[in-house]
């Protein structure tokens, strides 16, 4: 399934290599054009974690972009990602955002499929047209790969190599989701935010100190730490060392550290375009985008355990997780309301300038520090090449 | 219906009026008032999809006297400044109250959450069902726990305040 990419939008982009015109985040037409490109484009999605459906049967139901797709693992034990639409008159199969089942049923024409995909019964097929054959039937299964249990999918035909892809993300992958005994689901928190997935994407690690005023509260330091940059994946490893408690919470076993012993460190990995998986403290997190619209993004918190974790951990995480990072979480939630401001200001179409940690206007920044604004600065750069917006001043 | 249980109903209906009138006054302190002083008392909002499925992450898990009394320190100190500010209207419905004991009674409440977070729209937040263990103590009616089961899987905004 390729499809079809159109002429870069018109867009001047500015020529000092800190500024982003706002208006990519409010105009439709960029934002069309991004699904074309991007999100049905030759790049990796993510749309689930092999955790999320453990058992032969189970399956879940996610849209990349506008595109409906079923998520399911087979009797045989295999995971396979699949459009949600009957092969007969592409009507949506599963409605259900997760369960578990022998098949799906197509309740229009009442097409049955395995749960492999393939077709398993159709009704009169014996006065269907010359070209039907049961076995070209089945599912559309799109193109997938798996990497620490993490299911990516590309709707083109030709998708990059996924080791080249993630580059040093996926060293940041393997501590955070890569764990020997595999991961269990603990459920999700799911939310709508309304604003451009860019904005979220561009939820730089500058503002941490200065909008979380639970870090100082707490009593939190950074115990330093690095931020990388590549074209499809960007990331930090930090150790965030808790201080000497300040007394500001009453249970303060909400904030421990408990599992040490696999890593203390807070990793944040961003996949391009739109995902971010983090482990911080001993929550850990993937967070599923889609876009919903211009200005609409929907995000599935998904949290794990370890395989193997005790019960007593696991319940750890339950309360840090329920607690800490999510749309309601003690030091989440203001990046949650910030994103909604950015998107209502990006309206008068001004120019974002970052600031912290740029040496040079016109070269592409390659070494941060760990709360430098200047790593989003070759993300942007990559976006602005992808799409296709010229400099201005340049043919 | 005894008078006796139209006086306990009254008393807890009582309750959950006081309990939505601090949420919609975002008098968070007197919100954690509506709780049972006993360590054990516990607030937890969480999806009816995660409740469906069986996997115990919440949205909000206060699983102690002490993580509610958190709850107000997130609200009043932590996120201080942070998030544009949003109204509720709290509208519940009494399903059943079930007699446990003198003082404990099991109660079952259909709630809808309005938020008002542009002044020209608002919307629902959320809607779902309360179940309520509520107790007698010192003649007044607390909440030893309350569990917010939300219907609305997939939310429409950050939440700062309880359901």
């Amino acid at each position: 399934m390729n499809m079809k990419a159109g002429a870069a939008p018109d867009l001047a982009w500015p020529s000092d290599v800190t500024d982003v015109p706002s208006e990519v985040f409010v105009r439709k037409d960029i934002f069309e054009e991004e699904l074309e490109r991007i999100f049905y484009g030759p790049y990796w999605h993510t749309v689930g974690h092999e955790a999320e459906i453990p058992n032969p049967g189970d399956f879940k139901t996610i849209d990349l972009g506008r595109v409906p797709l079923l998520v399911a693992r087979g009797k045989d034990g295999v995971v396979r990602v699949f459009i949600n639409a009957c092969s007969h008159r592409q009507n949506q199969v599963e409605t259900a955002p997760c369960g578990n089942r022998k098949g799906f049923e197509c309740p229009y024409h009442r097409w049955t499929f395995k749960n492999d995909g393939s077709l398993a019964g159709c009704p009169g097929s014996e006065d269907f047209s010359p070209k039907f054959r049961k076995e070209d039937y089945g599912l559309k299964q799109v193109n997938m790969t798996n990497v620490f249990g993490l299911i990516l999918v590309s709707l083109a035909d030709n998708p990059p190599d996924i080791d080249t892809y993630l580059d040093r993300g996926k060293q940041n992958l393997e501590k955070q989701i890569g764990h020997k005994e595999g991961l269990q689901l603990l459920g999700y928190q799911k939310v709508r935010y309304g604003c451009n997935w860019k904005v979220i994407m561009d939820n730089d690690g500058y503002h941490a100190p200065l909008l979380h005023t639970g870090f100082r509260l707490l009593g939190w330091q950074s115990g330093g730490g690095e931020q990388f940059v590549r074209d499809y994946s960007a990331g930090v490893e930090s150790q965030l060392v808790p201080g000497k408690s300040t007394g500001i919470l009453k249970d303060s076993s909400l904030i421990e550290f408990k599992d040490s012993q696999w890593d203390a460190g807070s990793f944040v990995t961003g996949i391009f375009p739109a995902t971010i998986l983090v482990k911080h403290m001993d929550v850990i997190s993937i967070r599923f985008p889609i876009v919903r619209s211009v200005d609409c993004t929907e995000i599935h918190y998904a949290y794990f355990a370890k395989g193997g974790d005790s019960e007593e951990t696991i319940k750890h995480r339950v309360r840090q997780a329920s607690n800490l990072l999510g749309p309601c979480g003690m030091i989440s939630m203001e990046d949650a309301a910030i994103f909604r401001r950015i998107q209502l200001a990006a309206e008068a179409r001004g120019t974002a300038i970052f600031q912290k940690g740029v040496k040079d206007l016109k070269s592409i920044p390659n070494q941060f520090l760990q709360n430098d604004e200047s790593p989003n600065i070759p993300r942007w750069d990559h976006y602005r090449r992808l799409m296709g917006f010229s400099k201005k001043g340049e043919a | 219906m005894s008078s006796m249980t139209q006086e306990v109903l009254a008393t807890i209906d009582d309750l959950q009026n006081r309990y939505i009138a601090a949420l919609d006054g975002k008098d968070i302190t007197a919100w954690a008032g509506t709780f049972s002083e006993q360590d054990e008392a516990t607030y937890i909002c969480r999806s009816a999809e995660n409740e469906a499925m069986g996997w115990p992450i919440a949205l909000m898990l206060d699983d102690c006297r002490a993580r509610i009394l958190d709850r107000i320190t997130f609200i009043t100190k932590i996120w201080k400044g942070t998030f544009q500010d949003y109204r509720t209207r709290h509208f519940t419905q009494r399903l059943s109250c079930e007699q446990e004991s003198d003082t404990v009674f099991r109660v079952r409440s259909n709630f809808s959450i309005e938020y008002t977070l542009d002044p020209n729209a608002s919307s629902t937040l959320a809607t779902g069902l309360y179940e309520d263990v509520v107790v007698i103590e010192k003649g007044e009616a607390r909440f030893l726990s309350k569990r917010a089961v939300y219907d609305t899987t997939v939310l429409p905004n950050y939440i700062v305040y309880p359901f």
